[in-house]
């Protein structure tokens, strides 16, 4: 290496370490800001939160991208300071971290795509160091305490302060409590009596009503925590609290902050059982795998044609077809193996649901308590993508649309925030079955029907094919946060269409609405040329073409041809079967016309596209009418016999509604090759 | 078995299949063409999302070929874990036909038709008969796969 620093191959193990650090920290502000709406304090979660910040701060700078690191470090500075404050992110935190996660996410991408990385947001950089200093002046001391976490979190920070400094000046801290009952009210003990007599003896920090469970010891259900400051001693406080010596609790300075600094980013990693034994490895090497896997299935066939051409001659072959069959065994094997290495956790998919939710929750003001229960499901990484946009689609639906407002809600006799639930399992048969259901105001299908133009659909299955109608509209307003409601033809045409799978729904007026998506686990996906030949349009995989020229069928050169044809006819339109030839870098190329190949009509035109494929070495081009274009097809296997056709891998649809074939021109190749040798048609 | 049966009709002549073998009924605007593949298909459509070959029932039966009208309906048909389309120029009625009124096929009917034809029952004058699903799509060879 000239420079000795493979400055892509880092860029690529950073991207893949910062989007997993990107996912947990969406995950952990998410649970936090759940937890912080009922008073819990998250103090792990903050801890988790800081190291992924802090891991993606060192990774950043490690290749040097200076804007993630500028937005990372900000945003490590104010988890720094809550984490000291036992967890308590002061007020508005959430959003702008989340804010910022976003903001990183967003330079992360653009590097992926090798796009130029935007500066950091300074409003956002600087609107988190206005966030830690209120925040420095609200927690007093960055320092935290032997404390409970919930008392902790009860003390202001003038009382946080006090304490913390009158522990760090040699005084004595203590917790004790003080629970009335009426026996100790008869004896003057009320807790301002307690107050006032411990006020003699110590300085009391704060005094923290709570309820307890009632019992003949608490019979009020009420206690009281009491925090004091003092320099006397042990029994003269006890007495003045009105408990035992022993029932003191010390408070002392809890030494995390210092350990939290010194943690890297690398021990936590030991601690994740996600990635123990774990490699990332880009899909484009496991396809690499699969397509070598593939010549591999190929050199087998012939194996088994070289053997039973033996056998045919008389030899004694068994002993050979044995090791054919276990080598396709053991073939199949591998194959399985490697589709497994491509399958990704279905609840690592829907890591980013509970964020969509929570941004739509925002922006229509309704409530909604999203529940994801996937399992340990896998799906095949090429699906996964596809059919993650179809998810995130019926989730925003059902926040937007079916979801009604909290007063609503609360009308209608049903709780205000309302549930959202994701859950999946694997089904028999290769499939996943993904169900999103809502406890909301179920389809319109008055409404859905009035502007179909169609008659009141009197199934659920019939109100579905109109809700899947392109271009439905069930909402006549736009709304900012799922356009018109249109889509529904979209998630249906992955689902169903693009994927093979199937859509499903149910619906209840006023009590919700659930949408299945059965989808298969596993797709083929190749990158493809599409074309036309004889009016109809064909695809063929990219990787199996070696190139595309212009051929002039009226300038090819016409080899002669000494074999009887087939059915002793002469060929009706070229009068001969000799075979057309180009040249093509000193190389003479056989061109055989598709159209007649496949028994079409092509318009009459000599100048054609001929593609250009190779078989063993030799290159033969198709002659094709016109190129269409380049996308990312699914292809889907044939699987009756009746249209398993050599030279016609699968179909797919381009969008259509129909099937396409897809071409394997080098298994054609040989098809015609054969034919011709053996004299042949089929 | 169901005595229901599905009616449908090549020119004028009438064929049963039992309701419990037809998945659907659909429509038919034409289909893929699959090259290479044996003259009685007539091509792959794509029925909610499936892909199902069509075969051609004219050709099937030694019936001329035609161009697909507004009444040419694809008969999906459900057999041994295949979905199968058969085109046929009319498939409308669903009729009620107890399996007493169906008799056997005369011999040399069942010799030509290769057993396709499994029984014939008489309705308002007219023959109908009725056809084996499994037989018309083929058995599944057992390939040297």
């Amino acid at each position: 290496m000239s420079n000795g620093f493979d400055s892509a191959h880092f860029l690529a193990g950073f991207i893949a370490e910062a989007e997993d650090h990107l996912a947990a920290t969406n995950a952990n502000l998410l649970s936090i800001e759940a937890a912080a709406a009922k008073g819990q304090p998250t103090p792990r979660q903050v801890r988790e939160l800081f190291r992924s910040l802090h891991t993606i701060k060192g990774l950043a700078a490690m290749v040097g991208i200076e804007p993630i690191v500028e937005v990372a470090h900000a945003m490590e500075a104010v988890l720094r300071e809550a984490d000291r404050a036992a967890g308590q992110l002061p007020r508005g935190a959430v959003e702008l971290l989340l804010k910022g996660t976003r903001a990183i996410e967003q330079r992360v991408q653009a590097l992926s795509k090798r796009k130029a990385v935007s500066p950091a947001p300074a409003a956002l950089v600087s609107a988190l160091a206005a966030l830690r200093q209120s925040n420095a002046q609200a927690s007093g001391a960055a320092a935290s305490t032997s404390l409970p976490p919930e008392l902790w979190s009860r003390l202001g920070a003038a009382e946080r302060e006090q304490l913390v400094q009158g522990i760090s000046a040699g005084r004595r801290a203590w917790l004790l409590r003080f629970v009335p009952t009426p026996a100790r009210a008869a004896a003057g003990f009320n807790i301002t009596a307690i107050r006032e007599r411990l006020g003699t003896v110590a300085e009391v920090v704060k005094v923290v009503p709570q309820s307890v469970a009632a019992t003949d010891d608490a019979p009020g259900g009420l206690a009281f925590a009491l925090v004091i400051l003092t320099d006397a001693a042990d029994a003269l406080v006890a007495e003045a609290g009105a408990v035992a010596p022993e029932e003191l609790t010390a408070i002392s300075l809890e030494e995390t902050p210092a350990a939290l600094e010194e943690g890297g980013p690398d021990d936590d990693a030991v601690d994740d059982p996600r990635h123990r034994g774990t490699v990332r490895v880009e899909v484009a090497r496991l396809d690499d795998a699969l397509e070598k896997l593939t010549a591999l299935v190929v050199t087998q066939f012939r194996l088994g044609r070289a053997t039973a051409a033996l056998r045919a001659q008389g030899t004694d072959v068994r002993a050979l077809a044995q090791v054919l069959a276990e080598n396709g065994r053991q073939l199949r094997d591998l194959r399985a193996s490697i589709m497994r290495a491509r399958m990704v956790s279905v609840s690592e998919l829907l890591e980013r649901v509970p964020l969509v939710v929570r941004g739509l929750s925002q922006a229509t003001g309704k409530s909604a308590h999203l529940e994801v229960a996937a399992g340990k499901a896998e799906l095949d990484k090429a699906v996964a993508e596809r059919i993650f946009p179809a998810i995130i689609h019926l989730v925003r639906n059902a926040v937007d649309h079916a979801l009604e407002p909290p007063a609503e809600r609360a009308a209608a006799g049903k709780p205000e925030v309302g549930a959202i639930t994701v859950t999946c399992f694997e089904r028999g048969g290769n499939q996943l079955e993904l169900t999103i259901r809502d406890d909301g105001r179920g389809v319109d299908a008055v409404g859905v029907a009035r502007r179909a133009g169609a008659p009141l659909p009197t199934s659920d299955e019939a109100l579905l094919d109109l809700l899947t109608r392109p271009g439905l509209s069930t909402k006549t307003e736009v709304t900012t946060t799922s356009g018109r409601g249109v889509g529904m033809d979209v998630v249906k045409r992955i689902a169903v269409d693009e994927l093979g799978g199937e859509l499903a729904m149910r619906t209840t007026p006023g009590r919700g609405t659930a949408f299945t998506l059965r989808i298969p686990l596993s797709i083929t996906i190749v990158d493809a040329f599409s074309f036309l030949c004889g009016g109809e349009t064909f695809v063929v995989p990219v990787a199996t073409v070696e190139e595309i020229q212009e051929v002039d069928l009226d300038r090819t050169v016409r080899g002669p041809d000494r074999r009887r044809t087939p059915r002793g006819e002469s060929d009706r339109r070229r009068g001969t079967r000799g075979t057309d030839m180009i040249q093509r870098r000193g190389e003479a190329v056989p061109v055989l016309r598709l159209d007649e190949i496949f028994g079409l009509a092509s318009p009459d035109t000599s100048h054609r596209k001929a593609i250009v494929v190779r078989r063993n070495g030799e290159p033969y081009a198709f002659a094709v009418d016109r190129m269409l274009g380049q996308q990312e097809v699914v292809v889907r296997p044939l699987e009756d016999r009746l249209v398993r056709v050599p030279g016609i891998s699968g179909t797919t649809d381009l969008g259509d509604g129909r099937p396409t074939l897809v071409l394997d021109l080098i298994a054609l190749g040989s098809k015609l090759m054969a034919e011709s040798v053996t004299g042949a048609g089929a | 078995m169901s005595d229901l049966h599905v009616l449908c009709k090549i020119g004028e002549t009438d064929y049963l299949f039992s309701a419990a073998d037809v998945l659907q009924m659909e429509s038919y605007s034409g289909a893929t063409r699959v090259p290479g593949a044996a003259t009685q298909v007539a091509g792959l459509v794509q029925i909610r999302g499936r892909v199902v070959p069509v075969l051609d029932l004219r050709v099937i039966f030694g019936f001329p070929k035609i161009e697909p009208t507004l009444n040419s309906r694809v008969v999906v048909l459900q057999q041994e874990g295949r979905t199968v389309g058969l085109l046929v120029d009319s498939a409308r009625e669903v009729l009620k036909i107890p399996a007493a009124d169906f008799q056997p096929p005369p011999p040399v009917v069942v010799q030509q038709t290769e057993g396709m034809v499994k029984a014939v029952a008489q309705r308002n004058n007219r023959l109908l008969m009725l056809i084996d699903a499994s037989k018309v799509i083929g058995e599944e060879q057992p390939h040297g796969e």
